[in-house]
């Protein structure tokens, strides 16, 4: 089989952590407005971006995810006053890490998203898909049971 | 270094016999050369068992988490990387100030034993003395005198805290400040490509027999309940896989985000030579570049970068490289 014919049948496993109050309300917003949008996509609600600890992104690498996609408020709009602030240090520092310890930086990705930005919601997570699809499947980081 | 002993031991007994505290955390020294453990004197007349050598290396400030000592009073030593450990300890609320009666001992590198060992002076060695900065290594009928930087750990050559930042009294002079470049390594790693990067990293944490050594000696890693104990959830895994390797040291390094006051303990405990520093080392760069230089353990009343933001904070994670 040749490299070309592997990748066209892979299909990704997309993680996406949702703030509860943006980007969550924005995945509604694209599927009442029958925008559609891969089916890779898992999404798992949060109360916050910052709730997301680095130990929920590793942990769905490690059980299978090839790709990981944190979305909150944007800055200056969060439910909580500094949430996503916080998170973005975090997840700044965090993906430069990755990258550090030799995990394509590409398989993380933080976007902000606000409840009327459906269409953008639709067009990020279409992007990864793309993007994960020709990165390839995650193997460095997945439990090999 | 002998006078800093003696000073030591007299000090010891001093505050001891005065009742000005219950307990004197110091060193003493082991069957062989290279051996200066821990030591824990209540009584004054134990105070001769103190030792001041070139292989004090344990850092004293994490005993001070033992439950029962929060109500004594205990007088402890500390070198320079020491004292960033406390400040840290302090920090994280986990030492109280009051409690804690600080002898400084300015610190101009201590002696790995096992660059001595790769260097075959090891045979025979009876014991190792510095006078300024040559080492004179002691055997039973003849004496071998070398440049001393040579034999220190990696720590100490980069260390740019060699005097204590925080003390109640001060045990000798102050030495000079002279670090090397600390970020040579990561750089060198920041240079290669990401899969060079990841078999590297691979090598590296497929030795980890998961002891948790690098945690346990931590001065930063002082939670009463640490994640990688927990039972549930349980974070991490007992199988010995490579998966469960790399989310410790991914999770454990990250958790020293803007709070690892690069002291190197963690990778001088560590028995399969994971370079640990490394890791630490990158985050802090990182910290740096990203919002400002920032040297966890000097203040402690400062907050620590990954606690607090600016608005203005750059997006890093919109790089299209991380590094």
């Amino acid at each position: 089989m040749s490299v070309a014919a592997k990748t066209q049948d892979f299909e990704p496993l997309i993680v996406a952590f949702c703030c509860n109050w943006c980007s969550y309300a924005g995945a509604d917003l694209a599927g009442t407005g029958r925008m559609s949008y891969p089916a890779n996509i898992r999404v798992i609600r949060v109360p916050c971006s910052s709730r997301v600890s680095p130990n929920f992104i590793l942990r769905a690498f490690q059980r299978g995810a090839d790709g990981v996609v944190v979305a909150g408020c944007h800055p200056g709009d969060c439910h909580y006053v500094s949430g996503n602030y916080h998170a973005r240090r975090r997840f700044s520092m965090l993906r430069r890490f990755l990258e550090f310890v030799g995990i394509e930086a590409e398989r993380l990705e933080v976007h902000w998203i606000s409840a009327s930005e459906g269409s953008r919601f639709a067009q990020v997570m279409q992007d990864i898909t793309d993007k994960i699809r020709v990165l390839g499947p995650n193997r460095k980081l997945r439990d090999s049971r | 270094m002998k006078e800093i002993m003696q000073k030591m031991r007299a000090e010891a007994a001093r505050v001891l016999s005065s009742g000005e505290v219950d307990l004197v955390l110091g060193w003493e020294k082991g069957d062989l050369w290279w051996q200066s453990y821990p030591v824990f004197i209540e009584n004054e007349k134990k105070a001769e068992l103190l030792t001041w050598d070139l292989f004090c290396v344990p850092n004293l400030a994490k005993y001070l988490l033992e439950e029962i000592w929060h109500k004594k009073r205990v007088a402890l030593f500390f070198k320079g990387c020491d004292a960033l450990g406390f400040n840290q300890l302090m920090q994280d609320k986990r030492v109280d100030r009051e409690k804690a009666f600080i002898f400084a001992v300015p610190c101009s590198g201590l002696v790995d034993p096992q660059k001595v060992e790769r260097a075959g002076l090891h045979q025979g060695l009876l014991r190792v003395e510095r006078l300024g900065d040559e080492l004179t290594f002691v055997y039973k009928d003849r004496e071998k005198k070398t440049a001393a930087p040579w034999f220190y750990y990696d720590k100490c050559l980069t260390c740019r805290y060699p005097n204590p930042v925080v003390f109640d009294f001060m045990l000798g002079e102050p030495v000079p400040v002279n670090p090397r470049e600390r970020f040579t390594a990561v750089k060198e790693l920041e240079g290669q490509n990401v899969d060079a990067r990841f078999q590297y990293w691979q090598r590296q944490f497929s030795r980890c027999i998961r002891c948790f050594a690098c945690r346990n000696v931590c001065p930063a890693c002082s939670c009463r309940e640490c994640i990688f104990d927990l039972t549930s959830p349980r974070w991490l895994g007992k199988a010995t896989e490579l998966s469960e390797n790399q989310f410790y040291h991914i999770t454990r390094a990250f958790h020293m985000a803007g709070r690892c006051v690069d002291c190197g303990e963690c990778a001088r405990v560590c028995p399969v030579q994971i370079p640990l520093t490394s890791l630490n080392r990158k985050l802090i760069k990182d910290i740096d570049e990203l919002y400002g230089p920032y040297d966890a353990g000097v203040d402690p009343q400062k907050v620590p970068p990954l606690v607090t933001f600016n608005p203005g904070d750059p997006a890093a994670f919109l790089e299209s490289k991380g590094v």
